[in-house]
């Protein structure tokens, strides 16, 4: 399913775990160090001094370096806590990898916002970049907030509904690790 | 003959390109049964993009993954073997000229040590600031020397530790431990299926270091009992390629044992390696 930003609610109720997605147009790339500053722009009502409109958004947790771009670990303190900030100021899709908890899953489902993960592919998805530019805090260099324009970025659902893989994942497996 | 400085750079800067941006054959051919034998839709679609990315990577010299790593340095120097002057030198300007041609991602943090820390005074632009971690050196016999450059990211090390296991004369009671520690860390990683490397030694330092032997040495065609015994058991959980749920949590595991020392402790050290681990390559001059 090929969903273009910005994202309508409608496109995103229709989204179930495990379906794959691809995304395209203009997506925020944002990680550990500026997450929480752009959380705390949201908290203080000032995101408009940024000039940035994240309704209907995507933020995919990635740096943005000549190295390219994949998704980094969205469990780290500084992402996943700007999940349900991020998503009550209007992100719909959040993009990255491994799991998250329980209480981050429930306030997706709050906001009707999803997480999707994609395969650390950087060969693949840099090959994916139309344009990029630094939106906000370029004093983070790769770790600022940057928007990228992408024709069309691979993903799985891997948290919609309030129902996640994560949950799900270890129960083809016979040991109770999950 | 001897080698010489320049030899050294250059050498050491491909095995940097070459770790970064290709598989070796047992890794493809790891990666293709792991395929064959998947059930799962995405499962096996997460270890096709995988294996399309190394293809892609490989054929067009880019990194496997954007995040190009931490250089660690593994140095064999044959007893007889003749070093030029400022051998250290060359394999340091070598890995900074491979991150800066690479590109390696330019993520040196700047700053005196509270700056490091909090990352408060910024990133270095330049690739090649990226200070290695400190060589391991060994020695071998010949007069032949090895470098090998392993890329390490920074997700397995958020899912690694060293820690003291009490072996209660039981191997049984150490692999359950390794067991358990790979199968946390892997429910976390994301980027599974993943490759833990542990090694056991006698105290922290030895036993990492150990790890990084482990890495460097590891086949995924050879694999020990003991290996077999460790990928089997984080098979089990079913977590699978990106944590999506599939038959194929762990690709490999690779295992150094060191020298013990009498006591009722070992030290485990363990890299959750992740599905490009290792990223290593060797030259020998």
């Amino acid at each position: 399913m090929k969903l273009e930003t910005p994202l309508l609610q409608d496109d995103i109720d229709r989204l179930k775990i495990y379906d794959r997605i691809i995304i395209c147009g203009k997506v925020f790339a944002g990680r550990d160090a500026v997450l929480p500053k752009l959380v705390k722009y949201i908290r203080e009502s000032r995101l408009a001094e940024l000039g940035i409109d994240l309704k209907g958004s995507v933020v995919f947790h990635t740096a943005v370096s000549p190295a390219g771009i994949g998704p980094t670990s969205s469990n780290k303190v500084d992402i996943e806590s700007s999940i349900p900030v991020l998503s009550a100021a209007g992100v719909k899709i959040h993009l990255g990898k491994g799991s998250l908890s329980g209480e981050t899953a429930a306030a997706l489902k709050d906001h009707g916002s999803v997480f999707a993960v994609t395969p650390p592919v950087t060969a693949l998805l840099s090959s994916q970049i139309v344009s990029r530019r630094v939106a906000a805090f370029p004093e983070e260099g790769m770790e600022a907030l940057y928007e990228l324009e992408v024709r069309g970025i691979p993903a799985i659902v891997a948290i919609a509904r309030g129902e996640s893989v994560f949950d799900l994942a270890g129960r083809g497996g016979d040991r109770g690790w999950l | 003959m001897a080698v010489s400085f320049n030899q050294i750079v250059e050498a050491v800067q491909e095995a940097l390109i070459r770790a970064s941006t290709t598989w070796r054959p047992d890794q493809q051919q790891r990666y293709q049964e792991a395929i064959r034998n998947e059930d799962s839709d995405s499962a096996r679609w997460v270890l096709e993009a995988i294996f399309e990315n190394f293809r892609v990577a490989a054929d067009r010299q880019v990194p496997l993954c954007d995040d190009t790593g931490v250089p660690h340095v593994f140095l064999e120097v044959g007893d007889r073997a003749e070093l030029p002057a400022g051998f250290l030198e060359a394999v340091g300007e070598g890995i900074a000229r491979g991150l800066r041609r690479l590109p390696g991602r330019p993520m040196a943090v700047l700053g005196d040590e509270t700056q490091r820390i909090t990352q408060s005074a910024g990133l270095a632009e330049d690739p090649g600031a990226l200070v290695p971690a400190p060589f391991q050196i060994k020695r071998m016999p010949g007069d032949r020397l090895k470098i090998t450059v392993l890329m390490l990211g920074g997700g397995p090390e958020i899912r690694g530790r060293t820690m003291r296991v009490f072996h209660e004369h039981s191997l049984e009671a150490v692999l359950a431990e390794m067991v358990r520690w790979a199968a946390e860390g892997a429910a976390r990683l994301g980027c599974l299926p993943c490759v833990p490397a542990f090694g056991i030694g006698r105290t922290n330092l030895e036993a990492a270091s150990l790890a990084l032997e482990a890495m460097k040495n590891g086949d995924f065609t050879l694999q020990s009992p003991l290996e077999r015994h460790i990928t089997a058991e984080i098979n089990r959980t079913g977590i699978g390629p990106l944590g999506l749920g599939g038959k194929t949590t762990a690709l490999a595991s690779f295992v150094r044992v060191g020298p013990q020392r009498a006591s009722g402790v070992r030290i485990v050290s363990l890299r959750v390696g992740c599905c490009f681990d290792p990223r290593r390559a060797t030259v020998e001059l």
